[in-house]
């Protein structure tokens, strides 16, 4: 990946983190939101269903027994009445077989689920009526209301298909349906297909507690696992005369399904617009840093033809004073010309090695493990002529065991031979410059320290930006420690710089240490 | 690659266990009894016997013979029949059907039976009343081994017990029912409800309420075919013919039905009987008998007969049938069965086996004898011996995998082992 487009994703994901993380996290939780009020919107739309449902069976019920009344009162003091109750139940087939019952009627006579106390208080004058059972494949209610005839009264199974019919006509959506119970929690009519066998065997299914316990005043649960295991939503009501409960039940996927699909909708809106943004943003940071690029290499250019043209400027004039002191012909001046032209030519090939240092890349793959004791020493060597030159003392701190690193050799020799050439220039004669070898946070460093007059604090932070240099005597480009930098950086390591005017300055090496490996071969480094 | 091949070849031979093992679990009611050839009447597990005991001939949804066993069914005079047999027929013990087997497969049903060459038998009715045709399609082709009866029907009795009979097809097919369970259950509403719950997986001769019961439950599916029976009010034949007509036409109407059944239970249209019915004459009061499931509609027919109408008498089956044997009626309601045509042979014909009521009629009983269906029907319009009020359906639930299934056209089950079941 070339630096542009990490630096490119990087500048997107920062993008991205400020403005969409913040925005996305908004919509999780107002989502979050939306689904509990759309959950707590269906569980209110079933439990209103639920009671609607409720309303009507107990409209119906009423209906049945108003209509036995009237009946009982019209015919019930007629002495035909047995034959007029037959009658009368061809045109009302919903109250089933109507009959007169006395004291006097066989057991077989009287309706099957009402208790003899029950008759016996009709027989006195008092509607009676039983919960609600099972005939053949229907619910069905025995009543008996008052007759008008003393010691007597009608009596009806009322025939409850209907309500069976009301319970299962209740649609909710695809899947949503209907459940009724009776006071026992029986389920007595269902609006599922699955659970109508428990309708006609009475077993129990999940519901049925919690409808039990509905009509004794205990909460039913609003979300439930259903007989098939499936997670409802329910809405509730209760009939409390009939003992009767009415679940509306619908599986929470599909009642939940509108706020889902919102949710989808907006996660997958958002996240496009993420990808979007991403994209959008690692375009144009793509654009930006190639034109800004482009800028610094102009800009970069500059500054070279101006440290080039300076420096060679700076030559030429020489160069010119040389070639006017050969136009005189003078033998006397030859020796001094000769030994001009060969400090320019020495001059000339050193600006060449520093430009020929600036396009030698550090490749992992050639690096070889370098024992940075021995390293010193050999920088040591080969600037002690240097060094001495300049009447600078010059010395190694090594450190107390090997120190192993893995570099390119040559540009490692390159970076630190530079410091110790600048230290050396830096220092008054009779000063001492010292490299010191170190172990530090797991770190091998090596620290070119001197005794110059050390570097103003407002330099450096630029003492590293490239052809920032100030000496400008004879050929410094300024890339000298840019360049240096440049061979730490790739090797993975750090550089840092330490510096108080008067006393001296401390250029600090960190590269990662290697552990213990075999001797590399020391090949001689030369003085630029 | 070879071998992937052979792996291929034998897998495609191999028959399919999943494929080919749908079970039809049916669920009855009442004593399931044992499967064999001979007088099943009461048994409910005669709704097997098509498929394991053939018969000469079933009845086609025209109401014509459609030969089964025999090969061709023709009148050659009167109501003398020949009857070409089918060759290389086997019992299911692999052994060839035999002239002589149908022959004594037919005896006991009434039948004169000759065998003028081999293959081939003439059959005639051996007493009045008796309807070669019906015979026909009643005797089941059998023989038996050991007090074992063998059928050359598609399949077998694999094992019966009080409460089930198992069946399996002699020779498995693909994508056909190959194996089915007949459950017996104490009462219609046990079986309804194991039908629901998913123990069995078809029900048969439902009641049409029952059916709303069914809406929402995918796996089933609801047959739903013609009916054989009628509900009528059969008359005393010493009531006047006119009488008879008019409260015939009285009780035939939309009024008593809507009195008598639920919305949608009979199949006859609404305009049936556009025409207004002569008043019933006056006369002394009519009771009507009744019994078993006919309240409703005694006392719809007792409305029916407006100022005629007497009282409603409830009564056990027994003595029921006792008053009618010895006269002692006026109308009884009663569920004959009304197809296909040939039957009314044994109902209507003068000393028909199921002639309860005695009616007579000389015009109807010449158009009987001479199988001419149309002709007795438009004499027994003039001479009504009942009042036909409400054809059934027959109803029955079945898996909804089943793809062809169908009730009838004669017996209940007989095409199911044509039956295509959805891979």
């Amino acid at each position: 990946m070339t630096n542009r487009r990490r630096i490119a994703l990087q500048l997107t994901a920062l993008v991205a983190a400020c403005g969409v993380v913040p925005l996305v996290l908004l919509a999780v939780f107002g989502l979050q939101i939306l689904r509990r009020r759309g959950e707590g919107a269906s569980q209110e739309a079933l439990h209103a269903i639920a009671e609607q449902a409720a309303a009507r069976i107990a409209t119906y019920i009423a209906q049945q027994r108003e209509m036995l009344r009237a009946l009982a009162m019209a015919v019930g003091t007629q002495t035909d009445v047995e034959r007029r109750l037959a009658d009368v139940s061809l045109d009302a087939p919903s109250l089933g077989k109507l009959r007169l019952v006395s004291a006097d009627s066989p057991t077989g006579a009287r309706p099957r689920a009402l208790k003899p106390e029950q008759i016996a208080a009709a027989l006195r004058g008092t509607e009676v009526a039983s919960d609600t059972y099972i005939v053949e494949l229907s619910p069905a209610m025995d009543v008996c209301v008052p007759s008008g005839k003393r010691g007597t009264a009608v009596c009806a199974t009322l025939d409850l298909l209907e309500l069976q019919r009301q319970v299962q006509r209740i649609r909710v959506g695809e899947q949503g349906y209907a459940l009724a119970f009776d006071r026992g929690g029986r389920l007595v009519a269902a609006g599922s297909g699955a659970m109508r066998a428990a309708v006609l065997s009475g077993e129990p299914v999940p519901e049925s507690p919690l409808a039990a316990g509905l009509v004794n005043g205990t909460p039913a649960p609003a979300r439930l696992r259903n007989g098939e295991g499936r997670d409802v939503l329910a809405g509730w009501a209760s009939l409390t005369n009939l003992g009767w409960t009415i679940a509306v039940e619908q599986p929470a996927e599909e009642a939940l399904r509108g706020a889902r699909t919102a949710l989808q909708f907006l996660g997958g809106g958002a996240a496009v617009i993420l990808m979007a943004s991403i994209a959008i943003g690692y375009f144009f940071a793509r654009r930006m840093l190639a034109a800004l690029e482009l800028e610094e290499r102009f800009r970069t250019a500059g500054r070279i033809a101006a440290g080039v043209t300076h420096d060679l400027g700076h030559r030429l004039t020489i160069l010119r004073q040389i070639e006017q002191l050969a136009a005189m012909n003078d033998p006397d001046y030859l020796p001094r010309i000769r030994d001009a032209l060969a400090s320019e030519v020495i001059t000339l090939r050193r600006f060449v090695t520093d430009f020929s240092d600036l396009t030698r890349e550090a490749k992992p793959q050639d690096f070889i493990p370098i024992e940075l004791n021995a390293f010193a020493e050999s920088i040591l060597a080969n600037a002690q002529g240097y060094a001495n030159e300049a009447k600078v003392g010059l010395e190694v701190e090594k450190a107390p065991s090997e120190l192993w690193i893995r570099g390119d050799r040559y540009l490692l020799e390159r970076a630190a031979l530079n410091l110790t050439r600048n230290a050396i220039e830096a220092s008054k004669p009779g000063a001492a410059v010292r490299l010191r070898v170190d172990r530090s946070d797991g770190q091998a460093v090596l620290a070119v320290q001197d005794q110059g007059a050390g570097i103003a604090p407002d330099r450096i932070d630029t003492l590293f930006d490239s052809f920032s240099s100030t000496k400008r005597s004879g050929v410094h480009l300024g890339m000298g420690l840019p360049n240096v930098r440049r061979i730490v950086v790739a090797h993975g390591g750090l550089i840092s710089v330490k510096s108080k005017v008067g006393e001296g300055t401390t250029f600090r090496l960190a590269l990662p240490a290697n552990g213990n490996q075999s001797s590399s071969p020391s090949a001689p480094a030369t003085m630029p | 690659m070879r071998r992937l091949l052979l792996l291929v070849s034998l897998l495609s031979c191999a028959p399919s266990q999943g494929r080919d093992s749908f079970v039809l679990t049916v669920a009855l009611w009442g004593r399931l009894g044992q499967l064999h050839p001979i007088n099943q009447e009461g048994e409910i597990v005669a709704v097997a016997s098509p498929w394991v005991f053939e018969k000469l001939a079933s009845i086609d949804a025209t109401g014509n013979l459609r030969p089964v066993f025999a090969t061709s069914v023709e009148r050659v005079s009167g109501s003398r029949l020949r009857v070409s047999l089918r060759r290389e027929s086997t019992f299911s013990d692999g052994t060839p059907v035999t002239d002589a087997d149908v022959v004594r497969s037919l005896s006991g049903h009434h039948l004169q039976i000759q065998s003028p060459e081999h293959g081939v038998l003439l059959v005639e009715a051996s007493e009045p009343g008796v309807s070669a045709e019906m015979q026909l399609t009643e005797a089941n082709i059998f023989r038996e081994v050991n007090g074992r009866f063998l059928g050359s029907g598609p399949f077998v009795v694999a094992s019966e017990n009080d409460g089930e009979v198992r069946l399996v097809r002699r020779r498995t097919e693909r994508a056909r029912v190959n194996e089915v369970r007949l459950i017996a259950y104490p009462t219609p509403r046990q079986a309804f409800q194991h039908t629901l719950k998913g123990d069995a997986n078809m029900i048969v001769e439902l009641e049409p309420r029952t059916i709303e019961i069914l809406d929402g439950v995918p796996s089933l599916r609801v047959l739903r075919e013609p009916g054989h029976t009628a509900d009528a009010v059969m008359f005393n034949t010493r009531l006047s013919r006119a009488e008879r007509v008019a409260i015939a036409g009285a009780l035939n109407s939309e009024q008593v039905r809507e009195l008598a059944y639920e919305s949608g239970a009979c199949t006859e249209s609404r305009e049936a009987h556009p025409e207004q019915p002569p008043m019933i004459p006056s006369g002394p009061a009519l009771d009507v008998l009744s019994w078993g499931p006919f309240d409703r509609l005694a006392m719809s027919a007792r409305r029916g007969l407006a100022e005629r109408g007497g009282e409603v008498v409830s009564l056990p089956v027994q003595e029921v049938l006792n008053r009618v044997h010895s006269g002692q009626f006026d109308m009884i309601p009663a569920r004959p069965l009304m197809w296909p045509p040939s039957v009314m042979v044994r109902i209507w014909h003068t000393g028909g086996p199921d002639n309860l009521t005695g009616y007579s009629n000389k015009t109807v009983d010449a158009a009987l004898d001479a199988g001419d269906w149309a002709a007795a029907r438009a004499a027994m319009l003039e001479d009504p011996p009942a009042a036909l009020i409400c054809t059934r359906e027959r109803i029955a639930v079945v898996d909804a995998r089943i793809k062809n299934a169908m009730l009838g056209p004669w017996e209940l089950l007989e095409t199911l082992p044509e039956w295509e079941v959805s891979q």
